[in-house]
């Protein structure tokens, strides 16, 4: 029954007491619905086991359109649409109205029976699949590929061994590459503790649950993830604008998938402990990953206040390839901030498309 | 602050109390911003340290150790009672699934090969009435 009905209590309380129901009501919608995400049309133009790829419907003419597709590949453990949260604040929706043909990868979530995947699985099946997938579609030989966080790791490998399957710009974005520190950052520190066995995990798990992976990277900022981020809700509950940003943005973070048990061995044995992949020493399949085999253009984003991949995890890189037109760009905010932070359409977008841009015609 | 107050009706005890109300919830918000910060510094600091890496571990080992007789336990558990159900287990489906997978691959193949047989006959459509003499006499 609305407060209006009750006579006998003052305007003033009557309002006052409709913004806390209000605003209650706004706290238990958000933290326990899901908002409406990735919501720029697209259509699903390949597919292989659980991963699918997506083409964007353009916005723009063919012939104002850039020749080179873009591919867009985001990490395993997370789900890809925080590259499209919602509109108006989608990094994809913002490229498509940039006129560039965007795909994007996603690898979904593995089952038991895909515990064994590993990065070579990635590497050499489902990305080359994709990517013919891609080039039949788009009728271009070349190619774009824009990787983030794993996604950057996966692209970089690919981009080492076929050296020649037609890309033409390399974006990477907050790649977590180098450990050669041991000490920087949360993650390094934990996973080369002696007590620390990914092995246990994969034989406890077979693939590592989603929900471990997100408790490791929600306590590097215990405070910020399990405190702050509700504080902004409520201090802001008024503001269907920030309302609405932090619904999808929650959506997304509580939307977990598991790792495969294998590609977690490797990532923290092969890459994390043993740095393999810098070093020139990572095997794919036989192959050896030789960084200096890159020859792509390149573009390598750093987040300033990453504390996930920190920025010296992904600049050594620029003097392993050789690609002649190298660029380091470092950017405001964090791991994911910097790409789907209320700031990245100012600070990170429109330098990756110009970048971009200039090489995709 | 001061512009508050003069505006203030002194008659109406609820925008008096709104007043203050506001006036100390902004002193607690900036109190509480400025204490969530040195937290925020001090637990970053924690979870970064050998001893935070040491603890974690140790504690995710023990876990792990305690947790994976039960899960085996479990494991056998209900695989016996799928058998008696006479139902597919969980490595039947896992197989099953595998099995799908290898299917979908081929047909990529197939799939790739197909383009590849499309693309030779657009070529050879485009190529042909450059060849054909009778086109070019109809010219």
């Amino acid at each position: 029954m609305p407060f209006s009905s009750f006579p006998m209590i003052p305007a003033a309380l009557q309002s006052e007491l409709q913004r806390i129901e209000e605003n209650t009501r706004t706290l238990l919608r958000v933290s326990t619905s899901r908002a409406t995400v990735a919501q720029t049309p697209k259509e699903v133009i390949w597919s292989l086991n659980k991963a699918r790829l997506y083409r964007y419907i353009p916005v723009v003419s063919a012939e104002q359109r850039h020749k080179v597709p873009l591919l867009l590949v985001f990490a395993l453990m997370n789900r890809p649409y925080i590259l499209d949260l919602r509109p108006g604040h989608s990094f994809i929706e913002y490229m498509v109205k940039q006129g560039y043909d965007v795909y994007l990868l996603d690898w979904g979530a593995p089952g038991p029976e895909d515990k064994e995947l590993k990065f070579d699985d990635y590497v050499l099946d489902y990305l080359p699949r994709a990517l013919r997938k891609l080039k039949t579609v788009s009728g271009s030989e070349e190619f774009s590929m824009l990787g983030w966080c794993i996604g950057a790791i996966l692209t970089t490998i690919s981009a080492a061994l076929r050296p020649n399957n037609g890309l033409k710009n390399l974006m990477l974005l907050t790649a977590p590459l180098d450990f050669t520190d041991k000490k920087a950052g949360g993650f390094v520190r934990w996973v080369n503790d002696h007590s620390f066995d990914p092995e246990k995990i994969i034989n406890t798990f077979g693939n590592v649950p989603g929900e471990l992976i997100d408790y490791g990277a929600k306590a590097l900022k215990p405070v910020e993830n399990y405190i702050g981020s509700y504080l902004t809700l409520w201090d802001n509950l008024d503001d269907p604008r920030i309302v609405q940003s932090w619904h999808a943005m929650n959506t997304w973070v509580t939307d977990l998938i598991p790792m495969a048990g294998a590609t977690y061995r490797q990532l923290i044995q092969e890459l994390y402990r043993e740095n393999r992949l810098i070093q020139g020493k990572l095997i794919i399949r036989g192959e050896r990953v030789d960084l200096s085999r890159i020859r792509a253009n390149l573009l390598n984003v750093i987040a300033l206040a990453d504390h996930i991949s920190p920025p010296c995890q992904s600049e050594s890189i620029m003097t392993k390839v050789s690609s002649q037109d190298q660029l380091l760009l470092k950017v405001k905010g964090g791991h994911i901030g910097m790409m789907a932070g209320s700031g990245a359409m100012k600070y990170t977008w429109p330098h990756i498309d110009s970048w971009l841009a200039a090489r995709s015609d | 602050m001061s512009e508050q107050l003069e505006t203030i009706t002194p008659l109406d005890p609820f925008d008096t109390l709104n007043t203050i109300r506001d006036t100390s919830l902004k002193t607690l918000n900036i109190m509480r911003d400025a204490s969530l910060k040195s937290w925020s510094k001090l637990m970053i600091d924690l979870v970064s340290s050998e001893a935070y890496s040491q603890a974690t571990s140790r504690w995710l080992d023990t876990y792990l150790t305690v947790s994976q007789p039960f899960q085996r336990m479990l494991d056998i558990t209900m695989t016996q009672t799928l058998m008696r159900l006479n139902m597919p287990m969980r490595s039947d489906v896992t197989s099953l699934a595998e099995r799908l997978t290898n299917v979908e691959m081929r047909l990529d193949d197939l799939d790739a090969k197909l383009d590849d047989i499309h693309r030779a006959i657009q070529a050879l459509a485009a190529s042909k009435p450059a060849a054909d003499p009778s086109a070019k006499e109809a010219h």
